[in-house]
């Protein structure tokens, strides 16, 4: 399948567009700081000492402090959220590429450590070369204590065998902070965060350990730039040297010159700089975390619980003040499971002017969900009496944190969507069905396809109701043509039927086996010439095969855009 | 919090701490730095960890995702039995390998990450946890039912002779019945 240009760079133009922003930035300071350390008449008796290693150490020090910096904001999701928010500051392009903000997060973590591992090595070349090229001019300049201190063998010492160098306090901190680095580097792997949620969330939260002695990491500091230039150009003291030796007509013509030492060469070392790039994210997430704290502090009350086959509990809460838009998610913690657990889910009911409620399908795999559904629905005891008695349901006491958005807010905001739902899947797309229920007319959506793929019939049930409410409401106003339905039920072992009556327009729709993507994309192209949006929220192999189709040549020469949302 | 599976992270540790000890071993050893014989008991040490810890163990729940090419290491990690099955051997002798790490600068990260794994290895060993190789599953095969080898004998029941020599005539009326219409009329 051949890649069109003009779907790519609708797709995927924006993502490496920032990309390529960044790397530039990078190279440019890297590059900077590079020239400015071999070539600056400040760090010339320096740069004489260390040689590549300086400039090198000092180079990848800038970039790690850029790094530092941005790899916090994408991680303040109430912030991105309103600006998701507010339509009349951000195109439809800026939120796509919020989107993928978490991907530009971990480019900065691993720029990070890629930087920090070259500025260490820096840093150890250094200390040799301080030994080596140990400086009997300036002894102010030096970091080792005598010559051959580090390497040669032959000079007896009777200190500790750990160099006396890194006892400074910018090694011990430095040793401390690539500690710190690796701990949260390994924990966030891809296989722990799947397992383990927890470990990767703890470790992480380090980062407030690391930023406070990244921000005193270069007190103390050994690297040292010379303070009066004016009086002491570099290179003078050589001039000196050699003036003794000539005659004095020429030590009269030299006196003419400006190249005189007439003072000696003072040096200070840096103040620590880091404290300039990273404050200024690192109060804003700090504010981010303290707001999202306070708004999810009082607790929801919950109206239903209702149990809906293939294990999802749909779970009913009313909160005060919450607003929410299809398509966001929020973050449930319940202390009466786990403290300290927090967990998202994408609300499947969005509360309206009428009805204040909102609701969150969840499925019940993995121990939480489990105890959660075991305290909202508890099954039911063997000696409880066979009258149906009116039950004091005591609901657990749960906390939402959000809402945050997501990708699939922007379903209305195309003149064509295709909504592609596996599974449980399906929940962003059930709050934008409800909020078409609500009122379809005000959108710019005039056609929306939805293509919903389950592994069981049973599966579809979950949301029956709505989509046959929804497909009757079109109907009656005259635009059947407004909403397209396609069922796919995946599991072709056994016989599977919907029989119900209420439920015809669903299982006149649904279809056995796996969808054919590129059947169903042609067709969309062929009755649509608009810009289709396409947003995915399933299993890894849907969404691949879809993102190639949408990238490739449509024999329409429509251009689909895609979205994915992902529960990981 | 209770049902954490420490050892994975551990493994995960265990393993970036092995190739950290056997980078700096061997920047220590190059550069041939006052100690660099601690640089090559590292590089030793390193790739001793790294070989020890790549096989990941199988989830107690839940599936197991194996590391690309491990099967020969889970071979030879599962012959030595309990030494390997058991964590507290495995905490006990990576806070026994770490130990000489720590007397050169070029090592000494790899000594406390390799320490911090055997802490937490030492976590997942108090909770009970051990490991247990990735083996390919082999297939069972459904044993083929008798009924397949003893075919019915006799031919399936016929009507009677008289409506088979009626069949044979009369083709309109022996035709199917549909008993529905497919128009409603």
């Amino acid at each position: 399948m051949a890649v069109s240009v003009r779907s790519w760079v609708a797709n995927e133009g924006g993502k490496h567009l920032v990309l390529m922003l960044w790397l530039g930035a990078n190279t440019w300071l890297f590059l900077r700081t590079y020239l400015l350390y071999s070539t600056g008449q400040q760090y010339h008796y320096l740069y004489k000492m260390l040689g590549l290693g300086l400039c090198i150490s000092r180079a990848s020090a800038s970039v790690l402090n850029l790094n530092c910096c941005l790899v916090l904001l994408p991680m303040c999701r109430s912030l991105l959220t309103f600006i998701r928010g507010t339509h009349t500051v951000s195109s439809r392009k800026t939120r796509r590429l919020l989107d993928k903000s978490k991907s530009f997060h971990v480019a900065c973590g691993v720029a990070i450590c890629l930087f920090s591992a070259v500025h260490v090595s820096a840093h150890l070349v250094n200390v040799v070369n301080f030994s080596l090229s140990y400086s009997d001019d300036f002894p102010a300049l030096n970091l080792a204590r005598y010559r051959g201190e580090v390497r040669l063998p032959n000079v007896s010492n009777h200190d500790h065998p750990v160099r006396s160098a890194s006892v400074l306090f910018p090694g011990v901190t430095g040793v401390l902070l690539v500690l710190i680095l690796l701990l949260m580097f390994i924990s966030s792997s891809y296989c722990i965060r799947v397992s383990n949620y927890e470990i990767f969330w703890y470790t992480h939260n380090l980062f407030i350990v690391f930023y406070t002695i990244l921000m005193v990491h270069m007190v103390g500091g050994a690297l040292k730039y010379q303070t009066n230039l004016k009086a002491h150009p570099p290179g003078c003291l050589r001039t000196n040297q050699s003036n003794s030796k000539l005659q004095d007509e020429d030590l009269v013509q030299a006196e003419d010159d400006d190249i005189r030492c007439r003072e000696d060469a003072h040096f200070e070392p840096h103040y620590p700089q880091t404290w300039l790039w990273v404050s200024g994210p690192l109060c804003l997430y700090c504010v981010e975390r303290l707001y999202r704290y306070i708004r999810s502090s009082d607790p929801v009350t919950i109206v239903t619980a209702i149990r809906h086959p293939c294990n999802v509990v749909e779970l009913r809460m009313l909160k005060k003040d919450f607003k929410a838009r299809p398509g966001q998610y929020i973050v449930l913690n319940c202390p009466g499971v786990s403290s300290f657990e927090n967990h998202p889910f994408t609300l499947t009911k969005c509360p309206t002017a009428n009805k204040e409620t909102f609701g969150i399908h969840l499925r019940v795999v993995g121990d939480w969900t489990d105890r959660f559904t075991q305290l909202l629905l508890p099954p039911p005891r063997a000696d409880m009496e066979i009258l149906p008695m009116v039950q004091q349901r005591r609901y657990p006491k749960v906390f939402v944190d959000g809402p945050f958005g997501g990708p699939s807010e922007d379903v209305f905001n195309y003149d064509v969507s295709l909504c592609v739902a596996g599974g449980i899947g399906v929940t962003p797309f059930a709050c934008v069905l409800q909020a078409l229920l609500d009122g379809w007319r005000g959108f710019r959506l005039q056609r929306l396809y939805f293509v919903w793929v389950c592994k069981e019939i049973q599966s579809f049930y979950w949301f029956a109701e709505l989509l046959c409410a929804l497909h009757k409401k079109l109907w009656q106003e005259n635009r059947p043509d407004y909403f397209n339905l396609k069922l796919y039920v995946s599991c072709t072992e056994s016989l599977q039927r919907m029989s119900e009556e209420r439920y015809r327009p669903l299982s006149s729709r649904l279809l056995v086996g796996r969808p054919k993507w590129k059947m169903i994309l042609d067709e969309i192209g062929k009755s649509n010439k608009k810009r289709v949006g396409v947003f995915c929220c399933g299993p890894k192999s849907i969404s691949k095969t879809l993102h190639r189709l949408c990238n490739s040549t449509r024999s329409s020469g429509t251009v689909f855009e895609f979205n994915k949302e992902s529960f990981s | 919090m209770g049902k954490i599976e420490w050892a994975m992270w551990a493994n995960e540790q265990a393993l970036a701490s092995g190739l950290i000890l056997l980078a700096g071993g061997i920047v220590g050893v190059a550069g041939q730095f006052r100690g660099w014989e601690f640089a090559a008991y590292a590089v030793a040490a390193g790739v001793f960890v790294c070989l020890l810890e790549y096989p990941r163990s199988k989830r107690a729940k839940g599936t197991s995702v194996e590391r690309s090419g491990q099967y020969c290491f889970t071979v030879c990690v599962k012959a030595f039995g309990p030494l390997t099955r058991n964590y507290y051997v495995r905490a006990f002798l990576h806070a026994a390998i770490c130990v000489p790490g720590g007397f050169m600068l070029a090592t000494v990260l790899g000594c406390v990450c390799l320490g911090i794994a055997s802490l937490i290895y030492l976590a997942a060993a108090i909770r009970g946890e051990h490991w247990e190789p990735i083996l390919p599953r082999k297939d069972v095969r459904k044993p083929v039912a008798e009924s397949i080898k003893n075919p019915p004998q006799n031919p399936p029941p016929r009507p009677p002779p008289e409506t088979r020599r009626k069949q044979a005539k009369d083709l309109e009326g022996a035709a199917y019945d549909n008993p529905s219409s497919v128009t409603d009329d």
